[in-house]
């Protein structure tokens, strides 16, 4: 197969509406706690992804985790959790103002995160998530499908990541 | 214009001619032409001037390594031009312009060629010996005129509008070149499955096949086997085949560096399309499949137009269908240029003699050679070339018992030779995997390997197309795991040897000889032997002193022939000189290739706030910190810096400042061991800091200096909001981190940086509760519910926030965290309920200002890393009844405890009008002797509005003992300034304007 034989320019970014978003930090035994308090499951094998309704749990460290939740289910969130520190202490972080999340989705997907990514993303599980770097910035990666992915970044990062993109997109169009 | 284009022969398309320029005229080829092949089939071997000695040069070779054929080129207009295009590399299209270099004022008549004339001069180092007196005249003439007269080609004027891509890409095979080894390997490897990603430097793939059509393999023409091997991999979905792309280098764990050209070839890209893209790729393995270059013969005149490589003849002949010659001379020490001898004749050539200077040949060479009626001379040397701008003779000799006979002239109008192969061994070679040296064939091998690579094919040595397909093959199959390999039955093979030689004998004065070893860099076999001659031992020392093989080709066609002639010359073993390291790039590659995508607006992250937008709007000028742009300054029409910053002091100290402190860095700090982690971490205690209140953290390094600093508050017994310098915010999480994972890994305690959760609006002034409190809900903020140094959390305007009573100014203030998102829209409510009390958008420069009249530090302006807390006049920030703290240790270290440190003081001039420079140094005696020994120097100085004058700090020696001295300061104008040395906190000492 010549490489230009591929159709890349089936594209397309868009910045995504806001969730609520926490970072979990927790020793793996007090997970069960966690995810009854999540009213989800949260995974414990790293990379993994969850998604329950509209939540959802990625474990992107050894006791590190990725919650999402619908954006006015944050103060519930934080309840629940609240009443389990005692006896299973954790840190539960509100995130969801820190990231942006992009949306990358079409057969280019892999193509165009390719520009700034350095991970063999064709090894990456649907459903899995993954801390990774794109063109500087540090992000952390979901494939939702084939070709579905959410990129979260950093806010302030957000206009440098998403110029890449754009860039990238145009590129991909090029057909070159 | 005599035509050189063959009938029936080469891959062009003659159904699509093609236009182009070279000087000026116009010259016709067709698609599938180099400018190189262009040019020869209308008879031009002239194509520039040689670096030193300006002389006329051809086309040496049909590839990559092409020393000689550098011209410069213009793409698709303006801003587009590049100098030094190999001719051999870049393909013709309609409309493409290209010149020559290094002529003045034309290429076939240049008054540069001077400096051939005065070659004496010109020896390897020259620069060392030439321009040495009088000293003087280094600067004002000699370095000038080197500088002038140095460098190949033009550098271009304008700035680059091309873009420049970049793109990962991971794989199990990566094959380097495209030649009968690596189709092999391919074939091989993607017949697995394998993920198999295949490359070559070349419009299209084949290697040596392509230069070879005569040769049989598995029953079909070589071209026709290659068609048909070409279109099973590109059925295969496994497999990616990449032309136009040249791996560059080959770094640790498989990481091979390549760049592709996208439209450098092409008349109707769209501009917007990259020009070049860099691929950085993984491979799981790595086969190294480039074949060999065939080295040059080094004797008298070897550097005429019309002398060149044999195989890069064969290669102009069968590829591109053009005769290099009518009538070339063949002169070789290997079996392959035979075949180039044939292949010409074959075509139409009158090939005047076959030359080796090898005392035997294989008969059936021999004859063929008779059977084409060609003269043969075995045992010949060459001695001369004579011909001007195109070689016109060549002078040959016998040589017998090591005696050079009597010279033949012998006419021609091309010299076609061959001394023998060397495999290409770069990129193995970056990953310092070592070379063996082979002492019968002369070459160097691939020995130990330091990554997962293969090499195959005459890249180790091989030779013949049945040989290199079998270790291709054999390759591909080890790069995948498997043992069956794909066999190949190959007819009319060229195998063949031959012998490699140091100069060529020669019954002339070597002394007067120019015989070239590198041909871009102007090196001849004797500035190698006077290099050697005046000490130069080793082969690095050699290169350097005659630059052989630092050109832009690094010494592809040089460096086995300048070892060689340097080995001789010492009367050594070629191992025993060494071998020049080879480094990447593999070819000469653009600036923009390795810039990629991080030009113009993406040269570099720039971070910005949420308010940042609005700062903008306003006017605000900027100030980069870290990777963040702050608003500086928010200047009125008209206002200068110092004006603007005047006003926003004013302002803030007379009714009511705000200010975008988003850009602290903000880390939350959580767990059951929360407490003991602060403890541990920052100077300060914390145990007895209650909930809800905040305290000032001093951060040391293990050495005991200051690091960084922040208020830290603590919202529950576990949980510590931490803010740090804008700058530090990375730096503190990750030296948190480390601590925690490998110091203490017993803590209880996580990490999560939030700096990027809260945006941070900090109101100052005599009114700023009055602005805040009606906004506020969940929390009592009056002075007496909400002390200095208090927290709490509670609404504001409706918005969820972490609101801490805090000042960096001296003056009543707060700091507001809400989240990001709501960032601007609260501070435009505040900017609009501010109106009654004046309110002052300010930047850093009076947030600066303002710290300074309070005598407050800024990491990194104040301190420089070599400055304690004692030496800041902080000491009342450690925790005393602490049993350890990061850096405690270090305080007790003698250098650290004894008299004389630089110590953290104020400075007020004389003049109060007058404001030090920031770094200058001061003296305590201005009437000493120079040098005047430094006692220290000024860290911070501002023009203090409400003070009405200036204000500095400084750290000097012993400081703190120096209140109410008189020392200087030195000024930019060499004089120096007096000033009296006082405490720091310059305004509002006793801190009751905190209390409003």
């Amino acid at each position: 197969m010549k490489i230009s034989d591929k159709a890349f320019n089936d594209v397309s970014i868009a910045v995504l509406p806001p969730c609520a978003r926490f970072n979990l930090r927790i020793d793996v035994i007090n997970l069960v706690a966690a995810s009854t308090a999540f009213g989800a499951a949260i995974p414990e094998t790293i990379g993994m992804g969850v998604k329950t309704g509209n939540r959802a749990g990625y474990c992107i460290g050894p006791d590190e985790f990725l919650l999402h939740g619908a954006a006015d289910n944050q103060a519930d969130i934080v309840s629940a959790f609240a009443a389990i520190r005692a006896n299973n202490p954790h840190s539960l972080t509100v995130i969801s103002d820190r990231e942006q999340t992009i949306g990358i989705t079409g057969a280019g997907a892999m193509e165009l995160l390719a520009m700034g990514c350095p991970l063999d993303l064709s090894r990456m599980a649907v459903g899995s998530a993954k801390r990774t770097v794109f063109d500087y910035a540090q992000v952390v990666l979901i494939r939702d499908d084939e070709d579905a992915f959410r990129m979260e970044v950093w806010r302030s990062f957000l206009p440098h990541v998403y110029e890449l993109l754009e860039i990238g997109v145009a590129e991909l169009a090029t057909g070159l | 214009m005599t035509s050189f284009r063959v009938k029936n022969k080469g891959r062009i398309n003659r159904d699509k001619p093609v236009t182009f320029t070279f000087d000026g005229k116009i010259f016709h080829g067709f698609e599938g032409d180099t400018v190189a092949s262009a040019l020869l089939a209308n008879g031009v071997h002239l194509m520039g001037r040689s670096f030193k000695y300006h002389r006329p040069r051809g086309v040496v070779t049909a590839g990559s390594e092409e020393p000689n054929a550098l011209i410069g080129t213009t793409h698709r207009g303006v801003g587009r031009f590049e100098p030094n295009t190999r001719a051999t590399m870049q393909e013709i299209y309609q409309g493409l312009k290209t010149t020559s270099q290094n002529k003045w004022p034309s290429l076939k008549f240049d008054l540069g060629a001077i400096n051939d004339r005065l070659y004496m001069l010109f020896s390897a180092g020259f620069y060392y010996k030439t321009f040495m007196w009088p000293r003087s005249f280094w600067d004002s003439v000699y370095e000038p005129l080197i500088r002038k007269a140095a460098g190949l080609g033009k550098a271009p004027t304008e700035s680059d509008p091309d873009h420049y891509a970049s793109r990962y890409l991971h794989c199990d095979v990566l094959i380097i070149g495209g030649g009968a080894a690596g189709i092999a390997a391919a074939l091989t490897a993607g017949r697995t499955g394998a993920k198999v990603v295949l490359v070559d430097e070349n419009p299209e793939m084949g290697g040596g096949i392509l230069s070879e059509p005569s040769v049989l393999i598995d029953g079909q023409s070589g071209w026709q086997w290659l068609a048909a091997a070409l279109a099973e991999l590109d059925a295969m979905p496994n497999l990616s085949r990449m032309t136009r792309v040249t791996a560059i280098g080959y770094y640790h764990q498989n990481m091979i560096g390549m760049v592709e050209k996208i439209t450098d070839h092409q008349s109707d890209a769209p501009l917007i399309a990259p020009r070049e893209r860099m691929w950085r790729v993984r491979a799981g393995q790595v086969i190294l499949a480039q074949g060999a270059i065939e080295r040059p013969m080094v004797f008298d005149g070897n550097d005429c137009p019309g002398v060149m490589m044999a195989s890069g003849a064969q290669t102009f002949l069968n590829r591109f269908g053009v005769l290099v010659g009518k009538r070339p001379i063949v002169l070789t020490s290997h079996d392959s240029a035979w075949y180039s001898a044939f292949d010409m004749a074959d075509a139409g050539a009158e090939v005047t003699a076959i030359v080796d200077t090898r005392v035997e040949v294989r008969a059936d060479l021999l004859e063929q050679a008779k059977i084409r009626g060609i003269m043969v001379l075995i045992g010949h040397t060459a001695t001369a070339t004579k011909g001007r701008l195109r070689v016109k003779t060549l002078r040959v000799n016998p040589v017998q018992d090591g005696r050079v006979g009597t010279a033949v002239m012998l006419g021609c109008d091309a010299v076609l030779v061959c001394g023998g192969w060397t495999p290409s061994l770069h990129l193995f070679s970056h990953t310092q995997g070592t070379l063996d040296w082979d002492a019968e064939a002369k070459v160097y091998l691939p020995g130990n390997k330091t990554e997962a690579v293969h090499i195959a094919g005459a890249g180790r040595g091989l030779w013949g197309i049945a040989a290199v397909l079998a270790d291709g093959a054999d390759a591909g199959a080890k790069a995948v795991n498997i043992s069956a390999t794909a066999a190949y039955t190959v007819a009319d093979d060229r195998i063949g040897g031959g012998i490699t030689q140091s100069v060529l004998p020669t019954d002339q004065n070597p002394n007067k000889a120019k015989a070239f070893v590198d041909f871009q860099n102007d090196v001849t076999a004797k500035d190698i032997q006077l290099a050697v001659r005046e000490g130069m031992k080793s082969i690095e020392h050699v290169k350097r002193y005659t630059t052989n093989g630092m050109a832009t080709d690094q010494g592809k066609l040089s460096n086995m022939n300048g070892l060689t002639i340097a080995a001789d010359a010492l009367g050594k073993d070629v191992p025993q000189v060494g071998l020049t390291t080879f480094r990447p790039p593999y070819t000469p590659t653009t600036f923009g290739a390795f810039a990629g995508y991080h030009k113009g607006t993406h040269f570099e992250v720039t971070r910005k706030t949420p308010i940042d937008a609005w700062a903008d709007e306003h006017g605000a000028v900027f100030e980069p910190v870290a990777l963040w742009r702050r608003a500086w300054y928010f200047p009125k029409h008209g206002e200068d810096m110092h004006q603007a910053v005047m006003r926003e002091c004013r302002s803030t100290r007379e009714s009511l400042g705000i200010f975008d402190a988003s850009t602290l860095g903000k880390i939350e700090v959580s767990g059951p061991d929360a407490t003991e982690f602060m403890n541990r971490f920052y100077t300060n205690p914390w145990t007895k800091l209650g909930v809800g209140k905040c305290r000032y953290g001093l951060l040391l390094g293990e050495d005991g200096y200051i690091l960084d600093d922040g208020v830290i508050g603590r919202m529950r017994d576990d949980l510590f909001h931490v803010t740090t310098t804008t700058g530090g915010a990375a730096r503190v999480l990750n030296m948190m981190e480390d601590y925690l994972q490998t110091e203490w890994p017993e803590l209880n305690v996580w990490l999560t940086s939030t700096t990027e959760e809260w945006a941070t609006i900090a109101l100052n002034g005599p009114n700023a509760r009055k602005l805040l409190e009606p906004l506020v809900e969940g929390a009592d903020i009056s002075a007496e519910a909400m002390s200095h140094m208090a927290l709490v959390e509670c609404t504001v305007d409706g918005i969820p926030a972490r609101l801490f009573r805090v000042s960096f100014t001296g003056e009543l203030g707060f700091e507001v965290n809400v989240p990001a998102r709501h960032g601007r829209a609260l501070w435009e409510k505040l900017m609009a309920l501010g109106k009654p009390y004046n309110i002052c958008p300010y930047g850093t420069e009076t947030m600066h200002v303002l710290r300074c009249e309070k005598g407050f530090i800024i990491v990194g302006q104040d301190t420089d890393g070599t400055v304690t807390p004692h030496d800041a006049g902080m000491g009342w920030a450690i925790g005393k009844q602490k049993l350890d703290f990061v850096g405690k240790r270090s305080l007790d270290r003698p250098d650290i405890t004894a008299a004389g440190r630089r110590q953290l003081v104020g400075l007020l001039t004389t003049n109060p009008q007058t404001v030090l420079t920031e770094g200058a140094q001061i003296i305590a005696d201005r009437a000493q002797a120079k040098p005047m020994r430094m006692i220290g120097h000024v860290t911070s100085s501002y023009w203090s509005e409400v003070l009405g004058k200036s204000i500095a700090m400084a750290v000097v020696e012993n400081g703190f003992e120096r209140m109410g001295d008189m020392l200087y300061a030195s000024c930019e104008d060499g004089n120096t300034v007096a000033v009296t040395v006082t405490g720091t906190a310059f305004y509002d000492p006793d801190g009751n304007r905190l209390k409003g």
